[in-house]
């Protein structure tokens, strides 16, 4: 039988005994037989939702009981942005030219690959990549805060990205364009036009995610991170149009997957006050494991893990004691 | 108790409770209550359970035990009849391999382990999981069958 055969044999049976758990089930076969039963069983497992909040419960009391030290897996330091591409140099060069960015640190692997940090503004992005660095690429979305967006729009064609859309006067009260650099992220490059350039709450550089099933995804990161919904504006249809979510001190925006704004899954970088708790409860939130809590030899705890967004959240605090800062 | 270690045993050993108790009450939602019951027991007793040095798992199974027969002797007052607990043969191997198969689940791919969950725990049709994913209903169907083979394949190697 083709595999083609098998899957849509399963298909059915599988109909069946969802439908009418006690209905007869074929024994013709046994390996399909065997798949049933495993199928049955599954049907009386857990509901990630519910150990995520009996954990997270669970967590909260016995951090609130607890007699010694300060409360851990309380806290998120910082949130960051992490572009990881392989023209890691030049995306480097690019965001200097054409947007001011300061290199506050770089750090060169053997095999050439660099690790960056830079400062747009008051925000720090992190920049990864290069040499012989063979991961995926994580290029992503970017809300950027300008005095004057035509100006800085212009300084990014200039340092080679390519348009978007031009500058354009939004119906919410930004100026705003969009370009793509030679990495692929995408900058919508912003003037606020009432009060200072930057709207109250955001920083100069703040992640733009289009994820198909915002709310799903706000609701994973309230479970996992504790994230607060700063506020959420819907379209017509109900869909998430635009939606600030706040992760500690940090701002993440985000709006629903449409027309050519795709989900551009994207990296992060958490400063954590107790990787293993963070770790933990967003295991329990239902994201999965990349990295188990481990050392670095840069002196850093840390963990890793994915959202069904494929997201990528890496969990870090400094080694030598409980509280990150960044 | 250290807030990280209570998660870490949280961790080890909700699988196995949850299953211990799934498989002695007829619904979901009892299962989930009493889930909760042992564990929010256990944290608040957590002294006596590190006085006496009793493995942890064994442990919480027994503050299982104790919950479930006194919901079946309170359900039985209520009934007017006498309660026992039945020692169905075979009950323990079954929750085991109900607590294995939650960690299989947990070792397959990203994709794998959304369909198992949508389709089997939360019952959704292979078109709203296919909606969901942005995916084909053929791809979400294959998904399904790799997942069910590779469990098939990781209990058969635990069992050799």
């Amino acid at each position: 039988m083709s595999d083609e055969a098998r899957i849509e044999r399963l298909a059915q049976a599988l109909e069946a005994i969802l439908a009418d758990p006690g209905a007869p089930r074929p024994s013709a076969d046994p390996e399909l037989t065997e798949l049933l039963r495993i199928a049955h069983d599954l049907r009386g497992l857990p509901r990630p939702a519910f150990k995520a909040q009996l954990g997270a419960d669970l967590l909260r009391r016995a951090t609130m009981t607890t007699t010694t030290g300060k409360a851990t897996g309380e806290t998120i330091e910082s949130v960051t942005a992490y572009l990881a591409v392989r023209p890691a140099v030049e995306l480097i060069e690019f965001v200097k030219q054409a947007f001011g960015a300061q290199e506050l640190r770089r750090t060169s692997g053997s095999g050439g690959g660099v690790h960056a940090e830079v400062r747009i503004g008051d925000s720090t992005v992190m920049i990864g990549g290069g040499g012989a660095w063979g991961g995926t690429p994580t290029p992503t979305g970017l809300h950027l805060y300008v005095p004057d967006a035509d100006l800085t729009y212009g300084r990014a064609l200039g340092a080679g990205a390519e348009s978007l859309y031009a500058p354009v006067d939004q119906p919410y009260g930004d100026r705003e364009a969009g370009v793509r650099d030679l990495a692929g992220n995408h900058w919508y490059i912003a003037t606020h036009r009432s009060g200072g350039h930057v709207p109250m709450g955001l920083g100069t550089v703040t992640p733009f995610l289009h994820p198909r099933g915002a709310p799903r995804l706000i609701d994973f990161l309230k479970q996992a991170f504790a994230a607060e919904e700063v506020e959420t504006h819907r379209g017509p249809e109900g869909a998430i149009a635009h939606a600030k979510i706040r992760l500690g001190s940090s701002i993440i925006e985000m709006g629903e997957a449409h027309g050519e704004w795709r989900p551009m899954p994207t990296m992060f970088y958490l400063y954590v006050d107790d990787v293993d708790a963070w770790y933990r409860r967003a295991l329990a939130a239902g994201a999965v494991s990349m990295e188990s809590p481990a050392l670095q030899p840069y002196g850093e705890r840390r963990a890793a893990v994915r959202d069904a967004f494929d997201n990528q959240w890496y969990l870090a605090e400094p080694a030598s004691s409980g509280s990150g800062t960044r | 108790m250290n807030p990280r270690l209570f998660a870490k045993l949280y961790e080890q050993n909700f699988d196995r409770v949850y299953a211990f108790v799934a498989r002695r009450v007829g619904h979901r939602g009892e299962a989930e209550d009493l889930t909760a019951e042992v564990f929010h027991h256990a944290l608040a007793n957590l002294g006596r359970f590190e006085w006496r040095g009793t493995p942890f798992a064994a442990w919480l199974l027994q503050i299982a035990r104790n919950a479930l027969a006194d919901r079946w002797q309170r359900a039985a007052r209520e009934r007017g009849e006498l309660s026992s607990e039945t020692g169905e043969p075979g009950i323990h191997a079954e929750a085991d391999r109900r607590a294995m198969l939650a960690q299989l689940v947990g070792r397959l791919p990203a994709d794998q382990q959304r369909v198992i969950r949508e389709r089997f725990v939360e019952q959704k049709s292979i078109r709203e999981i296919a909606r969901d994913l942005s995916r084909t209903e053929g791809a979400v169907k294959q998904l399904q069958f790799r997942a069910l083979e590779s469990l098939r394949a990781h209990l058969r190697d635990l069992h050799e």
